[in-house]
């Protein structure tokens, strides 16, 4: 088992946690809403996870579940505002939002531990260790060293729920909220005039979308152990937006494949991974010249699934 | 002679502009009333005030007896009320079952967590969507077309077809049709004319916004006439050819009749 990497395993799991916010901001734009407040929802739901493991020593699966929730109700406040405003003004508004958040985090010394952030979270891998021992199990009988048993137990984990959150929605958009959605981000009047309460499903996506922000805030306070208003700001809420613009955004695949595609690229050239803003300005104006609906759009899945069953037969 | 849809003293500004005003009328049930004038005569706004993309900003609309007045269009839809567009809304990427779905959501009602856990439920409901949409997709001509393939990739007269199909899965008693046949040849307009008396066949009362007057007169039991946001005549095909005021707006006064 010394194949087994515990670096490669953190950044397989930031790169799953990069997915789920990828999600995250797909939702919302699923209705044709660009919120950039998803790093603010994301801190939401970190902090909350934290402090309630920190101050209160709440099991961290119950800290995840409440650090989304709390996310997805500060979702509806903020998008019941947000329903007058679209496209720039909305982006606009929703990143204030996430500044505001962060601001928040910073001054409430008391609370939030301010700059300095939140240490000594429980750790997800370091936990089940723990009550793995207890248990009177060593990885050593799976010839595993701790370490490696640690880093391997947080990404399956963060597998398991990355993939119940995209096949969530992934089946969402192919039910009748789904064509809700869509129809809402075809045409508004059209979609209101067949009978489609417009207003519930915008504001529904978007707390769909600051429950899933939420909980990928939540995953990374369990997965790093340390948080700080500095994971959280405007970078960020810009890097979770290029996932979407530069794997497409018209189909939840678009930003699953931008997330990784964007998370990996930087590991695979080291040597530049000082200059992954560059890189990334670089990617979006050539996406924008060259592909302005993203890497991934309907019409090529559509393609490649043709491919694919044209193969098999 | 039950009016289905009653129309009181409707009045529409657009910050001072009079768009409609004093439009007092009502639609019987079961039947086809063409809705003409001369273009800007008022006639969308009408229908956008009916189904609440704009709200009136005076008089009463009394939908089966009820005052519709303040519901948002979703919930006029739900009750009843089925609209088309001048210019084809439809959703252009989705595929064209897809779009006569859409009509559906308002009767049925699997939500978040029955459409991601596919209940049995779902499934039922699901089927009988797309039972009903291929219904509606014969009913309207466009059995042959592929339901899977983009909505906004069909041709014109089909894409107008597909509009009525998406109205008509809402359920509708009363169905809005502005200009169905606008841009269409002689034969694809007969198709047209056939399709609404289908339509209103099965029960669903038409009011009719046309400009092809051998369409109108042909297809529609009364008429109401709009020049510049008011009604200047109401009733029958034969009568209101005759009727001097609608003349007038259509074609101008005679000199003769200025002077006087």
């Amino acid at each position: 088992m010394g194949w087994i990497n515990p670096y490669h395993l953190q950044v397989a799991s930031f790169l799953l946690i990069n997915v789920i916010l990828g999600v995250s901001i797909y939702v919302t734009l699923s209705t044709g809403q660009l919120s950039l407040g998803n790093a603010g929802f994301m801190s939401i739901g970190a902090y909350t996870t934290a402090l309630l493991a920190t101050k209160y020593g709440l099991p961290i699966p119950a800290g995840i579940v409440l650090g989304s929730l709390l996310a997805g109700a500060a979702g509806v406040l903020v998008g019941i505002p947000s329903l007058r405003l679209s496209g720039v003004y909305l982006a606009i508004a929703t990143l204030g939002f996430g500044e505001v958040i962060r601001a928040v985090a910073i001054n409430w010394e008391s609370l939030t531990g301010g700059a300095v952030g939140v240490a000594a979270i429980p750790q997800m891998g370091r936990v089940l260790f723990a009550r793995a021992r207890d248990l009177g199990f060593s990885p050593d009988a799976v010839g595993l060293r701790p370490n490696q048993f640690i880093s391997l137990s947080v990404f399956l984990i963060l597998a398991a729920l990355t993939a119940l959150v995209v096949a969530f929605f992934l089946r969402l958009g192919r039910s009748r909220v789904g064509r809700a959605y869509t129809a809402i981000k075809l045409d508004e009047r059209a979609a209101e005039a067949a009978g489609i309460p417009v207003t519930y499903y915008k504001v529904l996506a978007f707390s769909q979308g600051a429950t899933v922000s939420g909980l990928a805030g939540a995953l990374f306070a369990h997965s790093t152990s340390f948080i700080s208003p500095s994971d959280f700001t405007y970078h960020r809420a810009v890097e979770i937006l290029v996932f979407a613009v530069f794997g497409g955004s018209g189909h939840l695949f678009g930003p699953v494949f931008g997330a990784t595609f964007l998370t990996l690229l930087p590991e695979a050239l080291r040597a530049i991974s000082h200059y992954r803003y560059i890189l990334y300005g670089v990617l979006l104006v050539l996406t924008m010249v060259y592909r302005p609906q993203g890497v991934i759009d309907p019409p090529l899945l559509r393609r490649f699934r043709r491919t694919r069953a044209g193969g098999t037969a | 002679m039950n009016a289905l849809l009653f129309l009181q003293g409707i009045g529409k500004d657009f910050g001072g502009l009079s768009a409609l005003s004093d439009i007092s009328f009502s639609v019987r049930e079961g039947e086809i009333l063409g809705v003409i004038g001369p273009n800007g005569a008022g006639k969308t706004t009408l229908f956008n005030v009916i189904t609440a993309l704009f709200p009136p900003t005076a008089g009463q609309v009394i939908f089966d007896g009820e005052s519709i007045r303040g519901l948002a269009p979703h919930a006029i839809a739900r009750r009843g009320i089925g609209r088309t567009f001048q210019s084809i809304r439809l959703f252009p990427t989705m595929t064209v079952e897809e779009n006569v779905m859409v009509g559906r959501h308002c009767r049925s009602g699997a939500g978040v967590w029955r459409g991601v856990l596919r209940t049995r439920g779902q499934r039922e409901e699901e089927r009988k969507i797309r039972e009903r949409t291929r219904e509606l997709l014969d009913l309207v001509g466009l059995s042959g077309a592929d339901p899977g393939q983009a909505a906004g990739s069909l041709p014109y007269g089909h894409q107008r077809r597909l509009e009525i199909a998406r109205a008509l899965a809402t359920g509708p008693r009363l169905l809005l049709l502005d200009e169905p046949a606008a841009g269409m040849n002689e034969a694809e307009t007969q198709e047209v004319f056939g399709l609404i008396r289908r339509v209103r066949s099965l029960g669903v009362t038409i009011l009719l916004i046309e400009h092809d007057m051998s369409l109108v007169m042909k297809a529609c039991d009364r008429l109401v006439v709009f020049h510049f946001g008011r009604k200047i005549a109401e009733g029958s095909p034969a009568a209101i050819q005759n009727d001097p005021r609608v003349i007038e707006a259509y074609l101008g006064a005679r000199e003769g009749q200025e002077d006087a």
